[in-house]
């Protein structure tokens, strides 16, 4: 009597819950990884990201397939963004006293964030459609997303931009705001949720709470300006 | 206590959702909920222990949330391949210039206002 070996491996990669116990997984080693050497060029999120790809390419699973099968962590993320509000209104009054220089941060940062990639993609010759995908890459992947395709780009390749900026945000931007002096946990959370987002809040949060909330903040305010200004923006140029 | 605060941010989700399509098609629903909550916050003075709580509890798994859309990158191998250097170029640079720049200009407000207060 044999058994059917290869039958049960396809039914196990097969499983809906297959994309779930690989990202788990990846997560949880890597985490453990990066915590027991603190090495930063183990994000987080970026080794999960190639431990899981290189598992579905050897298991020769499609990202049709794994999307679905992790759509409940997916769905989880519009609730995570809705509780960013709570370390935002606990910060609330240190984030009163300082308005002008949040203000002034913002329009100067965002116009140079969103500004430089376009100049400097248009520079080094990328065609229209990828310069317009790549403008709205300081904004969190879902009004990322809904900007690009109105200013004539693409919404998932928006999506990878907006990841690649806050991964290279995420194991950079602490280190490159430490070279440039920055020290208070204010003005780092606001550099890396202005330019980096989600990555960037969630490397912010690492640092402390205050950290996060400035970061959490600059996020929500460059998505909103973005989603407002940067379709006018464009309107006007072209 | 969990299941009643994350029942709360559903909420104010979904309730973001219905204004994404009512009214505000530019901003998504979640970003929505989020200034919703936070006027609610604001309004009631204090955060309740279950919202807190359950806002704790997902934040803390944030970076595990993101893994999945960002394997979606496999997808799009081959477009990224084609302008791979102008692209990983100009939002390697611009990400450089303008976080190192964004935190050293509010580093700089805020050294000025607080030297502003002080008494001199």
């Amino acid at each position: 009597m044999s058994l059917d070996w290869q039958g049960a491996w396809l039914s196990v990669i097969h499983h809906p819950l297959f994309g779930i116990a690989i990202t788990l997984g990846a997560y949880q080693i890597v985490l453990a990884g990066y915590e027991k050497t603190r090495w930063v060029f183990l994000q987080p999120v970026l080794v999960s990201m190639v431990v899981v790809i290189v598992v579905l390419v050897s298991c020769g699973l499609t990202y049709v397939e794994y999307r679905k099968s992790t759509d409940i962590l997916s769905i989880l993320l519009g609730p995570a963004t809705v509780a960013l509000a709570v370390p935002l209104y606990l910060n609330l009054r240190r984030i009163r006293q300082l308005f002008w220089p949040v203000l002034t941060t913002l329009v100067i940062g965002g116009v140079l964030a969103t500004g430089s990639c376009v100049a400097l993609g248009w520079l080094l010759g990328a065609d229209h459609m990828i310069l317009m995908t790549m403008a709205p890459k300081s904004v969190t992947s879902p009004i990322a997303m809904l900007v690009a395709e109105q200013i004539g780009g693409v919404a998932a390749l928006a999506a990878v931009f907006v990841l690649i900026t806050g991964v290279i945000g995420g194991i950079f931007g602490p280190g490159l705001l430490t070279l440039a002096g920055v020290q208070s946990p204010e003005a780092r959370g606001m550099a890396l949720g202005l330019t980096a987002h989600a990555v960037g809040t969630s490397a912010a949060l690492q640092e402390g709470d205050e950290c996060g909330a400035f970061a959490a903040l600059a996020m929500s305010l460059m998505g909103v300006a973005t989603a407002l200004f940067l379709p006018l923006a464009v309107s006007l140029v072209a | 206590m969990l299941l009643r605060g994350l029942t709360w941010l559903v909420l104010f989700q979904l309730v973001g959702t219905a204004l994404n399509h009512l009214f505000l098609s530019i901003l998504p629903g979640p970003i929505i909920g989020l200034v919703l909550l936070m006027i609610y916050l604001m309004i009631r003075g204090e955060v309740s222990e279950p919202i807190s709580l359950a806002a704790s509890s997902l934040l803390r798994y944030l970076p595990l949330l993101l893994v999945p859309p960002a394997v979606g990158v496999m997808v799009y191998a081959d477009q990224i391949a084609d302008d791979f250097w102008a692209i990983v170029g100009s939002l390697v640079l611009s990400l450089m210039i303008s976080l190192t720049f964004a935190g050293w200009l509010m580093q700089k407000l805020i050294d000025r206002q607080s030297s502003r207060r002080e008494p001199s």
